[in-house]
């Protein structure tokens, strides 16, 4: 039985545990909040890409994120991106489902149809500003409109695959963690990818 | 289809994509910022351990709750000869009881220190019985 000079030496051992746990929360916290903060933009680009809506591509990157807060944030922080991806593909792939149920009802009823897929984009929208620069910047915007446009035109996993691996930088066994599929099928669903993007971008993109 | 176009292909495609990434506006920004805040909010809420709770814990915990109070107001009721027509009404106000008892208070406690004691004592009075009658006969 150890013997306490003091009562704060008492109280200090006593809340020791405590506060150390605090500690490892704040540190974890800090650590997430670096984390989304990393991914956060990166990620609202790859949802606004398959989504082609800004709402809804917030919408699903703040409920990403929110999950992954709630739900993974003990898991050592080297999991965190591929979970996060795989929480993100997962919510784009349901919204994406309901939006194919909605037209498919809408297609039934009278009046206006509304389909956000088909919204055409105006890259000068796109294009930041019109300071220096600004032509060189619209052609960025229109070559990233095009290679939107041959995203959009590929199969789900396909595009999953590549915008994962070439945009956000996976590796094949992340990507195939975030896909929930065995690393043979990233490296098909990739391959195909690039060759159909190849194809339809032309050898002048 | 060469292996120079499509690394061109992948090189060119990234480097759009990190200067769309770049050119996020204010706003989007701003948004997402709030999105993050939230979140980690969220995770850090007190609440959010009984969130976390799958639904069918809570409905299964909820349920036993529930059949324990039941089983118990019943057993207590029936279990027993009744001796006037008042006992054969269920007992609400041991219901009650039950069910304002709270978990983390003392009084199940102090009621096994009571038992305690009481054993205690028993044993005692029973070890003293035991030598005076040895001492009687010895």
């Amino acid at each position: 039985m150890p013997r306490f000079a003091t009562l704060t030496h008492v109280l200090m051992v006593w809340d020791g545990p405590a506060v150390a746990r605090e500690d490892a929360v704040l540190d974890q916290t800090r650590e997430l909040d670096k984390f989304l903060a990393g991914v956060e933009r990166r990620a609202f680009r790859i949802a606004q890409v398959a989504l082609r809506d800004v709402d809804d591509a917030l919408d699903v990157v703040q409920d990403a994120m929110l999950k992954l807060a709630r739900n993974y944030a003990a898991k050592p922080s080297a999991e965190w991106r591929p979970l996060f991806y795989r929480i993100l593909a997962n919510a784009i792939r349901d919204l994406q489902r309901r939006r194919a149920v909605r037209r498919r009802l809408m297609a039934w009823l009278p009046g206006p149809k509304d389909d956000p897929d088909n919204d055409a984009e105006d890259p000068l929208e796109n294009a930041a500003d019109q300071g220096p620069g600004a032509p060189e910047m619209l052609m960025q915007a229109q070559a990233m409109q095009q290679l939107e446009h041959s995203l959009r035109a590929l199969p789900a996993r396909q595009r999953e695959a590549f915008m994962l691996r070439n945009f956000e930088g996976l590796d094949v066994g992340d990507t195939a963690r975030a896909m929930g599929c065995s690393q043979g099928s990233v490296k098909t669903h990739y391959s195909r990818a690039v060759h159909a993007l190849r194809e339809q971008l032309g050898e002048v993109w | 289809m060469d292996e120079h176009s499509v690394t061109t292909l992948q090189e060119r495609s990234e480097a759009l994509f990190d200067a769309s990434v770049d050119h996020v506006d204010m706003r989007i920004r701003s948004r997402l910022t709030q999105a993050r805040h939230a979140a980690l909010a969220a995770a850090a809420s007190p609440q959010r351990r009984f969130l976390r709770a799958p639904w069918w814990a809570v409905a299964v915990g909820a349920t036993a709750a529930c059949a324990l109070g039941v089983t118990i107001w019943f057993g207590s009721w029936s279990g027993r000869p009744a001796a006037s027509a008042g006992e054969q009404r269920p007992s609400f106000e041991d219901l009650d009881l039950i069910a304002a008892t709270d978990e983390g208070s003392g009084d199940t406690m102090e009621m096994l220190q009571d038992d305690v004691a009481f054993y205690a004592w028993a044993a005692d009075k029973t070890a003293r019985a035991d030598s005076g009658h040895t001492g009687h006969t010895g």
